[in-house]
């Protein structure tokens, strides 16, 4: 398993994908918070909802982890390189088990840098505007804490999603058509149940300020729950198919 | 002599295609087989079912006394290299082989010795996207080597190989075969194979149609043996 799980990290590390997309995830996180801390007036800025907006940028690098986890899986299967991956280790589920583990760590990553920027930017921001910090303690842990959590287990949704489908540009048309549509729209229209959704409730525990949302403990069981059920349905179907 | 491969009644239907019909064969230890049939006679995916890459309809194959996804460490046993060498094409070659290389458990110095053998080692900080099919071949080949295995299993390694890279191959297998290794090899190019190879399992739309030692198929070289090949396989009906 560890020498699988050096081999998984390897493969993220030795390819620009990853880098881009972290660079990606920080550089909108940043963005995010520059927008919403310039375009409020300093009296808006001051109030907590607001701030907590402002500094929400982790819940971009929870869906970049997500992307970051399709496509660790879709480019073996796009490139043909699930071949040599399986012929070096048959083990099917092993392979699954240190995909899973190199994405969790990723999204790690992603939610940490992409909080950290967002914080770097909104706080710049207030002590240039001139306002203080409004945001309370189990707010801001949320906010700075939070995405790690969201982005570790949205990775790993990737990889499931990504072993679902397989076909890369098939994945990614299928989890941008959720998130942009159907989470939003679901969540719009009948918001008691759409908070129960994945892309929901990682928001609500990256500490995105929406009364609708779950409360951070609970929406990370249901985040896990989703995560579990898409990972027990890609083990099955990785099983199974001929590569 | 052992036996190091055993395919035993291998059946592989897709839908209603039968890819794959009731192949049998088994490989002796030290010996060069080579692993013949038209286009679509279902020689990759015989080798993608020894491999545990796909699975049987029905029978089952055995590599080295076990199906192949119950070796422990396959690498060290059984290198092999499918059609086309799987790159991605941002990754350099000396990477694609260090992603493996974590998996076989074998040092970085057995990397620069297989980029070495297959004479890699100038191109491998290079992204596979600017390999030739011969350099990717020659790649896949390299990672095949990476675990020191006693058997090797190449679909069509001559393709896209100059004509010393063919010799060069020949030579190889030749000399791995010689050290009590065995070879399982594919192929369409006969003059090519009829000089490589000890033995020859032929097969025609999934099935078997010879398995024989290469002097016993033909006594007239080359030209004999594509002859064989013709008569026994529908590639030779108009």
């Amino acid at each position: 398993m560890s020498g699988q799980l050096r081999s998984e990290l390897l493969k993220l590390r030795t390819t620009r994908t990853i880098a881009l997309l972290l660079a990606a995830a920080a550089a909108l996180a940043a963005f995010g918070a520059c927008v919403e801390g310039l375009s409020r007036t300093v009296i808006e800025l001051g109030g907590e909802n607001s701030q907590r907006t402002m500094l929400s940028g982790g819940t971009v690098g929870v869906f970049f982890a997500t992307l970051a986890g399709l496509l660790a899986v879709t480019s073996e299967f796009r490139y043909g390189t699930i071949r040599p991956t399986l012929l070096f280790e048959p083990r099917r589920r092993v392979v699954l088990a240190a995909k899973v583990v190199a994405a969790a760590l990723t999204g790690v990553v992603f939610g940490a840098v992409c909080s950290a920027l967002s914080f770097a930017a909104g706080l710049a921001l207030l002590s240039v505007r001139g306002a203080d910090l409004a945001v309370t303690g189990p707010h801001a842990a949320a906010l700075a804490l939070g995405p790690m959590v969201a982005a570790a287990l949205s990775a790993v949704l990737g990889v499931a999603i990504g072993a679902l489908i397989r076909n890369q540009a098939g994945a990614i048309v299928a989890l941008a058509a959720y998130a942009f549509v159907v989470d939003a729209a679901l969540f719009g229209a009948v918001p008691a149940a759409g908070r129960f959704l994945p892309g929901k409730a990682g928001d609500a525990i990256a500490g995105r300020a929406d009364e609708s949302l779950l409360a951070p403990g609970l929406a990370a069981v249901v985040l896990l729950a989703w995560t579990l059920a898409f990972a027990v349905a890609a083990t099955v179907r990785n099983d199974r198919s001929d590569v | 002599m052992a036996t190091v491969l055993t395919a035993i009644e291998l059946t592989k239907h897709f839908g209603d295609v039968t890819a794959v019909d009731g192949l049998s064969f088994d490989l002796e230890v030290g010996s060069v087989t080579g692993f013949l049939g038209p286009n679509g006679a279902g020689k990759t995916t015989t080798l993608r079912m020894l491999l545990g890459l796909a699975r049987p309809s029905s029978g089952r194959a055995l590599v080295l006394g076990r199906p192949y996804v119950e070796l422990p460490r396959p690498a060290a046993h059984v290198g092999a290299m499918l059609e086309a060498a799987d790159l991605h094409p941002r990754r350099t070659g000396l990477d694609h082989l260090r992603v493996l290389a974590a998996v076989a458990a074998v040092p970085r110095s057995r990397v620069d010795e297989v980029l070495a053998l297959v004479e890699l080692s100038g191109a491998a900080r290079r992204q596979a996207a600017t390999y030739s099919l011969g350099m990717r071949q020659r790649l896949g080949l390299a990672a095949a080597l990476l675990g020191d295995p006693e058997l090797l299993i190449l679909d069509e390694p001559a393709n896209g190989l100059d004509p010393a890279g063919v010799r060069w191959l020949r030579d190889f297998l030749r000399a791995f075969a010689s050290e009590g290794r065995t070879v399982f090899v594919s192929s369409h190019h006969l003059a090519e194979i009829a000089q490589t190879v000890d033995r020859a399992v032929i097969i025609d739309r999934g099935r078997l149609v010879a398995d024989a030692p290469l002097d016993q198929l033909t006594d007239r070289g080359a030209a004999g043996l594509e002859d064989v090949f013709l008569e026994l396989t529908s590639a030779g009906q108009a």
